[in-house]
């Protein structure tokens, strides 16, 4: 089920499948290694403000507007 | 005196290898009209004298960050003789993103494969030979907390300064826009200032992309109708 990486708790993983916004956005996250299929996971976040997350293996800083544009699925807990 | 700058992603151990090739000895300012730190030394290898450019820790050279700006304008408008490449050998994808944009630059690359201890301990294999022939730069493993590998990256620095011909690689874009990143190149070869300051393809290619550091040099250009036409 895809949803914004602003939905996920901390701790949480997902995979990026989508980034909604402009040239200039899609490219700046791109370089930062928010790609589609990109791993990401949330190491800490301060809802209903930023967030760090991992990803590629950097700790990266968003703000809550760039997580509710960046699209994910979440990993699905198999126990 | 021959001239080197080191860039790489941010955590890459940049810092740590500044301060092994420089002996810990920097001189620290600021990089003109901009409140970001500017750290230089020398390293003495073999009789001959090196100074040492540390450039601010990036992931891209795009026009974002003023971070960004100051190393991709050092590189273009200084020209250092040669820029080492630190790339984390245990994180390889994500670095070599910035590799390719100093290919594209058409700088003289010398590639430190950094945190290769890691790497190993992570089971990673990598094709170092394979590495260099594909990117056609020199490729040395390193661990800079130990030391390892420094001596050959030095070696390494010191023949690429001196060689005069590099071999170029280019990463093609597919056909629809290498048509127009030719078209673009050939206009911008007119304007004899624009095409000796910058490497062709790459300021093409900046034009394509809308890059506005770029267009602002390109809006000076006699040309300027004839080279943004194609982009219109």
């Amino acid at each position: 089920m895809r949803m914004p990486l602003a939905m996920l708790n901390e701790k949480e993983e997902a995979t990026v499948v989508e980034v909604k916004g402009g040239k200039g956005l899609v490219r700046r996250l791109s370089e930062l290694g928010l790609t589609p299929g990109a791993k990401v996971k949330v190491l800490f976040s301060n809802s209903p403000g930023p967030a760090v997350i991992d990803v590629r293996g950097s700790k990266i800083a968003l703000g809550r507007g760039l997580l509710m544009r960046i699209f994910v699925v979440p990993e699905v807990e198999t126990h | 005196m021959i001239e080197v700058a080191l860039i790489g992603n941010p955590n890459v151990g940049k810092s740590l290898l500044f301060n092994v090739l420089t002996g810990g000895k920097a001189h620290v300012g600021n990089w003109p009209g901009k409140t970001v730190e500017k750290k230089e030394g020398i390293c003495r290898y073999k009789g001959e004298e090196m100074r040492i450019v540390d450039l601010p820790g990036t992931y891209s050279l795009t026009a974002h960050s003023i971070d960004e700006l100051i190393a991709r304008d050092y590189i273009v408008k200084e020209k250092p003789d040669v820029v080492i490449d630190i790339v984390d050998a245990s994180n390889l994808e994500r670095n070599l993103y910035l590799t390719l944009q100093l290919l594209e630059l058409e700088a003289n690359v010398v590639i430190a494969l950094n945190k290769y201890d890691i790497a190993k301990s992570l089971g990673y294999k990598i094709d170092v030979d394979e590495l260099s022939r594909i990117l056609g730069v020199r490729v040395i493993p390193t661990v800079a907390t130990t030391k390892e590998g420094i001596d050959k990256l030095l070696e390494a620095v010191l023949e690429a300064a001196k060689e005069k011909k590099r071999r170029r690689v280019s990463i093609g874009y597919g056909k629809a826009a290498e048509k127009l990143i030719s078209r673009i190149e050939r206009t911008i070869l007119k304007d004899k200032d624009l095409s000796s300051r910058y490497p062709t393809r790459w300021l093409a290619i900046k034009i394509l992309e809308g890059d506005e550091e770029i267009l602002k040099e390109v809006e000076k250009s006699r040309f300027r109708n004839e080279i943004l036409e194609v982009i219109r």
